[in-house]
């Protein structure tokens, strides 16, 4: 299949009809296209897709607007518009024109759902053109469906095609791509052929070689059952397999998990207590505060009472070494201490009078007495109150620490927990425990059945034997068994080709992905691609093979290097040997057209994967932004480019936006303002 | 693996007849590749009494 053109009416952003030319030939198979974010590269490999197959891939949004939506806006009510793919190419000898298209009457500003229709149409070498009739068919033929993926591909999204889970289906398309389908086919009709070959022979040939014949017969029955079956448990084996793989994944993210949950319930519980540290520590500041704080105003208050008394004191106004009460006593008594008479108005009595007004009194001393034995305590409380708050403070600081301390860890470890399913571990080692018993009781009955299908193997083997040494004296039943005897060795050449085929298919595969990756890759890894399909990278560390992680990149390149494989293998698989005799020149060759080529690799890799790119396949449409495609990827392709192209972004967006590309020198419009958003395809070369 | 024939051992060992039977069987079978739906048998048979009348 080599494309001559792709043509796109109406088509998503592209309005009206426009057209891009991608004949190439051997010696310049590339087309690159450029295209800003936006402006229509996924679309253009979309319209690929949904003109051979009618879908769209995944990320294309809003599958249903398939009217550009300014030529959907301007059309009136009650009219309807016309969107289209025509996608000519030639394949095998032939050239093809492929049309999908629809049109839809406009009921309202929302697009209603498309019906469109495919036609095909073929020319021969002769020029005498004809309508295929049925051309969906046609299509899956010339490139089935599930194949195409190697072929049209998003580069960030390449990597799904080695992903896990992913190598039964790539098994089965490349099978398809790899022309073994015929072979299946055939393999399915003759044992059908042969049936009524024997039934002839049964007819004719008499009891012995009928009775040979019914036996046969059986047999054949058993084995085609017992084949059934096979595949049937096969099926079952690969489905148990993928649900016990899935369980001892959920079961190691768990073993993996574990710890971390484990630390994570400890770092919650200290959290919860680090927390009630920190609370408990305020409260007993607050108390503390409530009922204590008013010791920290009294510093001057003390002094001052202190200083009142002492000047007091000094003064000689209190207190006095004599208490009032007892001159009072004196003066009653009209007696001094020392005996002398208090007469009122004598010189003793006024003496000791004068004294009286000296004396303090009792209750003042005593108040005055417990005021100054409680100023010095209260100093101590002031220094105890403002060490205590100290050391709250101090204690509240180091749980406020430890709480936001604990709070980090706790996200830290809940991240790292959010991604993981735990489900219960008993549960899931239960369930691995019954899927590996399952898987081994299917095991065993594949055993069985395999052991069967030898021994009824056999057993046809010995009575064909006998069929052909029976007697059998008609004419038409010596035919018949003729017949069915050359049915039945067509039959085992074609099982033994499909077997070496199928072998030899994935030997050359894994030799050539080997290669493409060696080219591409500065890194020691090595790929294979096992009997099982799978895609590994493995690293030889020290003589022992260690598999190496596939990040993104190494995915990427790892998918790329597989297409190109596929690429050429389907290319070289179909000469020279082989059954069907000579292929067409171009038999197997298909083109590549691949959006956001380069996807996230870095600079050294993209120029490494662009100068393979060139070599990949036999033509080639790259899509790609200037980001991806300037530089080192424009210098390394250009030298192989055919068509140069630029898809327009025409855009409503206020201010200035309007943006040039610079390709061999020359500047050519990149993104520009318009009055409707569209994208419109520029040739350059 | 090593014992399976190639594809060319085990063509060279066909007979003149179960060799053209065989081409035959894919060229059929090839040719309505794209009609999931075809069954080949009659055509197949008539194939093997061209060959074997």
């Amino acid at each position: 299949m080599r494309l001559h053109s792709i043509t796109l009416t109406n088509f998503r952003q592209f309005r009206g009809k426009q057209t891009l030319d991608l004949t190439s030939d051997a010696i310049k198979p590339v087309t690159l296209v450029f295209g800003a974010n936006g402006a229509g590269k996924t679309t253009l490999l979309n319209a690929f897709t949904w003109g051979l197959y009618g879908n769209m891939s995944d990320d294309v949004e809003q599958q249903h607007r398939m009217i550009t939506d300014s030529a959907w806006r301007a059309l009136p009510i009650g009219d309807s518009i016309e969107v289209a793919v025509e996608i000519r190419f030639d394949h095998e000898g032939h050239e093809y024109r492929v049309l999908r298209s629809g049109r839809l009457r406009k009921e309202s500003d929302n697009q209603g759902p498309l019906s469109a229709s495919l036609q095909m149409w073929m020319t021969g070498s002769d020029g005498a053109s004809e309508v295929v009739e049925a051309p969906q068919e046609k299509i899956f033929t010339i490139l089935p469906v599930g194949v195409s993926r190697f072929f049209f591909f998003n580069g960030e999204r390449i990597e799904n095609l080695v992903k896990k889970g992913a190598y039964a289906e790539v098994q089965k398309d490349i099978k398809v791509l790899l022309d073994l389908e015929q072979v299946e086919r055939a393999l399915s009709h003759l044992p059908k052929v042969n049936r009524k070959l024997t039934d002839e022979l049964k007819k004719h040939g008499g009891e012995t070689a009928s009775a040979i014949q019914d036996a046969i017969d059986a047999l054949t029955d058993r084995q085609t059952k017992a084949k059934d079956k096979l595949v049937l448990i096969e099926g079952d084996i690969a489905e148990l397999t993928e649900e016990r793989d899935a369980t001892l994944e959920l079961l190691r993210q768990h073993n993996e998990a574990a710890p971390i949950q484990t630390d994570r319930d400890a770092v919650s519980r200290e959290l919860d207590e680090a927390r009630a540290s920190r609370d408990a520590a305020l409260t007993e500041r607050a108390i503390l505060v409530a009922t204590k704080g008013f010791q920290a105003f009294t510093g001057e208050l003390g002094e001052k009472t202190k200083a009142v008394a002492d000047n007091l004191y000094q003064k000689g106004a209190l207190p006095a070494p004599l208490k009032r009460e007892f001159v009072d006593q004196l003066l009653d008594e009209r007696a001094c201490i020392c005996g002398t008479p208090l007469e009122e108005n004598t010189p003793p009595w006024t003496h000791v009078t004068e004294w009286r007004q000296r004396a303090g009194l009792q209750a003042v001393e005593t108040a005055w007495q417990r005021l100054s034995g409680q100023i010095a305590p209260l100093a101590a409380a002031r220094t105890s109150l403002r060490e205590s708050l100290a050391t709250l403070l101090e204690r509240i600081q180091t749980e406020r620490e430890r709480v936001s301390r604990l709070e980090a860890r706790k996200s830290e470890l809940d991240g790292k927990l959010k991604d993981s399913r735990m489900e219960g571990v008993q549960q899931l080692e239960s369930k691995r425990i019954d899927l590996d018993t399952r898987i081994a009781t299917k095991n065993q009955q594949k055993g069985s059945i395999i052991a069967e299908l030898d021994s009824v193997t056999r057993e046809i083997v010995q009575k064909a034997r006998e069929m052909s040494r029976a007697q059998v004296t008609d004419e038409l039943a010596q035919k018949a068994r003729a017949r069915s005897e050359l049915v039945l060795a067509v039959k085992k050449a074609l099982e033994d080709i499909l077997a070496y085929r199928e072998e030899d298919m994935r030997r050359r595969l894994d030799a050539e992905v080997k290669e493409v990756f060696k080219g591409i890759t500065f890194k020691p890894y090595v790929p294979t691609l096992n009997e099982g399909f799978e895609l590994t990278l493995h690293q030889n560390v020290d003589g022992v093979e260690l598999p190496v992680p596939k990040s993104t990149g190494e995915n990427q390149i790892l998918s790329l290097s597989f297409v190109a494989a596929v690429s050429k293998l389907a290319r070289e698989i179909r000469k020279g040997g082989r059954a069907e005799g000579e292929s067409a020149v171009d038999a197997g060759t298909y083109p590549i057209v691949m959006d956001a080529a380069f996807g996230s690799l870095d600079q050294d890799y993209q120029e490494a994967v662009s100068r393979a790119l060139a070599k990949m396949a036999p033509q080639l449409v790259v899509l790609v932004s200037k980001s991806q495609g300037l530089g080192k990827v424009v210098d390394e392709l250009l030298p192989y480019v055919s068509h140069l192209g630029v898809i327009e972004a025409h855009t409503t967006a206020p201010g200035d936006i309007a943006e040039d590309i610079e390709l061999e020198g020359m500047a050519y419009p990149y993104i520009r303002s318009d009055e409707s958003d569209h994208s419109e395809l520029k040739v350059i070369k | 693996m090593a014992d399976r024939r190639t594809e060319r051992q085990v063509l060279e060992e066909l007979s003149p007849e179960q060799l053209a039977l065989l081409k035959r069987v894919l060229e059929i079978e090839r040719a309505k590749l794209h009609i999931t739906a075809y069954d080949a048998t009659d055509d197949l048979l008539a194939a093997v009494k061209e060959i074997i009348p």
